[in-house]
């Protein structure tokens, strides 16, 4: 017999009742020992590891990163078939998980580290709803997790999954476009998709269900139809009234309706009682309007529900609905007014069928984010670039020198890696080009801290990771580092959180070609570097006795910035300080 | 973009809301197929619902009224009824509408095809036609109006013409000694009230603890004394446990909640117990068409359906399955085909129980407001102090309009009583127009009509109606 046993938060010390969950360092299926750290909690104290006290295999992890929890809080379940049952010696006694009807509750005993977990068994806390359990129930959901700060909702790009799919926790379902990002959203759930709650090109909210799961084993099998899942609210509340008023008329739907018609459940009457319960009306109260001004509501685009009355009882008139109509229009043209052209606008396409076979494909996700940002900074910031060229020659004998130690270090020490530690010595010396321009406050916000984005060209278009705080790491930290975001990046693993905050940006078409370009300043960020293809180029040396040729290493550099903050000779100055470093390293230990 | 009035439609099943459908699609020009087997649009309304009980009902009326006359001072002798000529007076009242139907459909120029329709794809119909020959058809969009049917409960299933559902009932084969009506909904009582007029014993039974549920229990009760009167007896909180065909009757074992079983002997069965949409299309798996877990047919306040090139209206969407509902959702669904920015969001439909009194009700009921926990204020005016009512002998009437205290809106409006069908019109003109208590207080009804116990309703919401004295509180 399989038995669960849960494990919660020990006594962790004298006036600690709860903490921050840092970091867990177990999922379902991994197998835990006593005395093995499975998570890192943040107390009011420090950060310190909590071992478990029990041993066998996760089941069901109950708590979240970044959620606080309680002494005496469960924080995951283990199967505990393998661990030797004491017996209900020893005071903690597991409550079978919610979850997981079919198993008994099991009294166990722990081997007891340290701080003895002497804490009674609070009632199993519910578990958090992005979390479900993965062992078989009744039927889970998927619900939008959260994607990341200030972010509450997405666009569906694109569903992976449909009906009968079989998902495991993990695997990414849906392609969802936030204001940030186009991220994939993977499943925190595991099992066959029963029904897709939600369709493309909707708006979904964190929190929102995404789809249902069949159960793997049926739960519960007295329960053949009392749970129907119809989408239609309306009529699964008439349904939900139906079994509610048999119920209070003391019968089960079985007495009620015929057994052998498992899908036919027959109300006794099926006049309405209710606007509500007709198809296709939203639980919505009737707004005070004629019909007459509700259609003309609908055919201006105007939300009924939005429009103030002035009439009796709020009553709304046809003027009411015109009137807030171009109040919406006034405040539509005010907001267009100012500089903000992101959305493209543009003259009238000519038929482009007219001179041959065209293909239409939706713009939606990355291209489109990327066409509206562009456009955005393109618009705002009235951009200059300027060149240069730095000379890598000795740098290039460096970097091949100390390749084997970012390799060792499982990552590669590129020109770009060298660019990131480089850039970041010089935004210390040169802070206008970490800066942003707040307009409305007429303010230049100075940052203090030193991200760098690193532009990368994906199968999917590009996508700019960041690395944050450059100038506290090494080189080859930051070639370790940024070889994880590119994998990151083709794998579309990237999450919004490691695209934003930075304050510069890199973008390196030397892979390709090129001798030089001018990239766009990704707002609201105020300079760019963009680095070619270094080549070997004869380069006049002077010497004591007059001059020569020589072949030299030569990477071309391409710097555009916000005109509006930085002048043309800081940008000349900042661009050749950061030639020069790459010329003479040395230039970073000493300036940087 | 190809013009909305060039689309060719099809509309499947010729009820009230599917030609209602193929009508108008008609009339804004588009190419317009209705696929029924009937001879001639109408549907279940016409062919066996609505019209005929209507017909059946205002015989059983006068028949009521003509036993009532004697305290009147008329006495009449005990009516002789020629079967053949009521049944015919109802069939011709049927002929009569669907072939004026068939009319206005030829007149419109609607290709009507006599047969039933499978989907072959989502554009794509084969019609097996009536006369037997199959045709397949193309079209840009196709509404399903396919209906439904009364509900079959296997336990009481007999293969014998003594167990009717409520198309045999209407059919009015004979005046059986004694009825058995499984359900007391509104098919129920006005079906039984026909039979009782004619002199049948009828017994009522019902499920659940009231006649009518989902109506005001004060609405159902005058209903429910009268119907105690023409009725042998209404078993309440009783279920029919099984039925057994003894050749010369039905015996059914009537098993009430307490436990308590008694058995009896009926001449014919009724059972009425509900609907069941007709969502069994053949080849509808071939569209992307989703039918929900009670076999409705699942739409957007379009009525469109997971399938864009498809529609569906009235019974077959949900509840209420009333043809004026399906008729307004068929036109709706035709606007929207057509490209008009339109939805289906009714402030109230009416719901009307034609039997005598009848019972009508629109908007929000007592009942519903209570489950929401709503503030309402009720108003209501008894019949007993109407001067038609009284005119007419049936003081037993109430009107009742339900109020959102803070607004004074009429939110709701329930009638009992002779002609509260055609009295609920105005409860629904005043819910759709967002009137307040005070506009209906001030329009002028008729005198002496029963209409005016409308406009005293709104009165006694301000304690002032003129027939109704109510001390003032402190």
């Amino acid at each position: 017999m399989t038995e669960l046993i849960e494990f919660k938060l020990p006594e962790l010390g004298e006036n600690i009742s709860q903490g921050d969950l840092v970091r867990l360092m177990v999922e379902p299926g991994a197998t835990v020992n006593a005395g093995q750290s499975v998570m890192e909690l943040e107390t009011d104290k420090a950060v310190v590891e909590v071992p478990s006290s029990v041993s066998g295999t996760v089941q069901e992890i109950r708590v979240k990163e970044g959620e606080k929890i309680k002494v005496g809080q469960v924080i995951f379940t283990v199967d505990g078939a393998e661990t030797k049952a004491e017996a209900a010696g020893q005071g903690q006694t597991a409550t079978p998980a919610s979850a997981v009807k079919e198993t008994p509750a099991a009294a166990v005993s722990q081997q007891k580290p340290k701080p003895a977990p002497a804490v009674p068994a609070p009632a199993p806390s519910v578990a958090p709803p992005s979390a479900p359990s993965s062992a078989p129930s009744g039927s889970s959901e998927f619900k939008l997790p959260e994607l990341g700060e200030n972010i509450s909702q997405g666009d569906l790009v694109r569903l992976m999954v449909s009906a009968g799919t079989k998902v495991s926790e993990g695997q990414p379902v849906m392609e969802l476009e936030t204001d940030k990002a186009v991220v994939e959203v993977p499943s925190s759930v595991s099992g066959v998709v029963k029904e897709i709650k939600v369709k493309e090109g909707e708006k979904i909210k964190v929190g929102q269900v995404i789809f249902t799961l069949e159960s793997a084993a049926p739960a519960e099998p007295s329960r053949p139809r009392s749970a129907p899942v119809e989408h239609v609210s309306g009529q699964h509340g008439a349904r939900l009234a139906f079994q509610a008023a048999i119920r209070a008329e003391g019968k089960t739907e079985e007495q009620a309706l015929p057994p052998d018609q498992p899908q036919q459940p027959i109300p006794a009457f099926s006049m309405p009682a209710q606007l509500e319960k007709v198809a296709g009306t939203e639980h919505r109260q009737p707004v005070p309007a004629a019909p007459h001004v509700r259609r003309l509501a609908r055919e201006v685009g105007v939300d009924i529900y939005e429009v103030k009355g002035s009439g009796p009882g709020g009553r709304i008139s046809e003027d009411d609905v015109k009137a807030y109509a171009k109040s919406l229009v006034t405040a539509a043209a005010t907001a267009q007014a100012t500089p903000q052209a992101g959305h493209f606008r543009q003259p009238q396409l000519p038929d482009f069928a007219k001179w041959g076979k065209v293909e239409r494909v939706s713009m939606r996700g990355v291209r489109r984010k990327t066409a509206e940002h562009l456009s955005e900074a393109w618009n705002t910031i009235p951009h200059v670039t300027q060149h240069d060229r730095a000379d890598i020659t000795e740098l290039e004998q460096l970097r091949a020198r100390f390749a084997p130690k970012a390799e060792e270090a499982g990552g590669k020490m590129t020109v770009t890696a060298i660019a990131l530690k480089v850039c970041a010595a010089a935004l210390k010396v040169f802070p206008q080009f970490n800066a942003s321009i707040d307009i409305e406050k007429e303010e230049i916000v100075y940052k203090q801290y030193i991200n760098i984005g690193v532009a990368a060209d994906t199968d999917r278009g590009l996508l700019v990771p960041v690395i944050r705080d450059v100038d506290k790491k090494n080189i080859v930290e930051l070639a370790v580092e940024l070889s994880g975001l590119s994998k990151k990046a083709r794998d579309k693993k990237l999450t919004p959180s490691d695209m934003e905050g930075g304050t510069f940006t890199i973008t390196n078409l030397g892979g390709i070609g090129g001798i030089g370009f001018t990239p766009i300043v990704n707002f609201p960020e105020v300079a760019i570097l963009g680095i070619s293809r270094s080549r070997m180029e004869p380069e006049w040396i002077q010497g004591k006795d007059g001059g020569k040729f020589e072949p030299r290493l030569i990477l071309p550099l391409s710097l555009s910035y916000d005109h509006r903050l930085i002048d043309g000779a800081d940008a000349a100055r900042f661009l050749r300080w950061i030639a020069e470093a790459f010329e003479q390293p040395f230039l970073l230990s000493v300036q940087g | 973009m190809s013009d909305s009035t060039n689309l060719n439609i099809a509309v499947i099943g010729g009820g009230p809301g599917g030609y209602a459908a193929a009508f108008l699609a008609a009339d804004l020009g588009m190419t317009v197929t209705l696929i029924d087997p009937e001879l001639n649009p109408g549907g279940v309304c016409l062919y066996r619902g609505c019209i005929p009980s209507k017909a059946l009902l205002h015989v059983a009326k006068l028949l009521e009224e003509s036993h009532q006359a004697k305290d009147w001072g008329i006495e009449f002798a005990a009516p002789k009824v020629d079967l053949v000529r009521l049944r015919s007076f109802k069939e011709n009242i049927v002929k009569k509408l669907t072939g004026g139907l068939g009319v206005l459909s030829k007149q419109r120029k609607v290709r009507y095809v006599q047969g039933h329709a499978a989907f072959e794809n989502s554009t794509r119909l084969r019609v097996a036609k009536n006369d037997g020959t199959e045709e397949s058809l193309s079209f840009d969009r196709i509404i399903i109006a396919t209906g439904s049917r009364p509900a079959v409960v296997p336990t009481l299933k007999l293969d014998t013409p003594r167990m009717m559902d409520s198309t045999g009932g209407l059919n009015l084969e004979d005046i059986p000694g004694t009825l058995l009506v499984v359900g007391g909904g509104y098919i129920g009582l006005e079906l039984g009230s026909v039979y009782a007029a004619l002199g049948t014993r009828v017994t009522v039974v019902e499920m659940l603890s009231g006649l009518l549920p989902g109506a005001d229990r004060d609405l159902v009760l005058p209903l429910h004394k009268r119907l105690e009167k023409m009725f042998d007896s209404i078993l309440l909180n009783t279920t029919v446990a099984s039925v057994k065909d003894e050749g010369n009757g039905i015996r059914a074992t009537l098993k009430a909640q307490d436990g308590s079983a008694q058995e009896k002997v009926f001449d014919r069965v009724l059972v009425s117990v509900g609907r069941k949409p007709n969502s069994e299309i053949p080849g509808l798996e071939k569209t992307r068409v989703r039918v929900g877990q009670r076999g409705f047919i699942q739409v957007n306040k379009q009525l469109q359906t997971d399938d864009p090139a498809v529609y569906a209206i009235g019974d077959v969407v949900g509840e209420p399955m009333l043809a004026h509902k399906a008729s307004h959702e068929g036109r709706t669904a035709v606007e929207a085909i057509a490209g008009h920015k339109v939805a289906f969001e009714p402030h109230a439909i009416p719901a009307v129980v034609f039997t005598d009194p009848e019972v009508a009700w629109c908007g929000l009921t007592e009942t519903q407001a209570q489950k929401e926990n709503r503030e309402i204020k009720v108003a209501k005016f008894p019949w007993a102090a109407s001067g038609r009512a009284i005119t007419l002998d049936r003081p037993e009437g109430m009107t009742k309009l339900i109020f959102d205290p803070h607004t004074e809106r009429v939110l709701g409006v329930g009638i009992v009583g002779v002609g509260a069908g055609e009295m609920i019109a105005e409860g629904v003109l005043a819910i759709e127009m967002a009137a307040v208590a005070t506009d209906i207080a001030l329009s002028i009804h008729p005198h002496p009509t029963l209409s005016e116990t409308v406009m005293e309703s709104a009165e006694v919401f301000f304690g002032t109606s003129t027939h109704i004295y109510r001390p003032k509180r402190g």
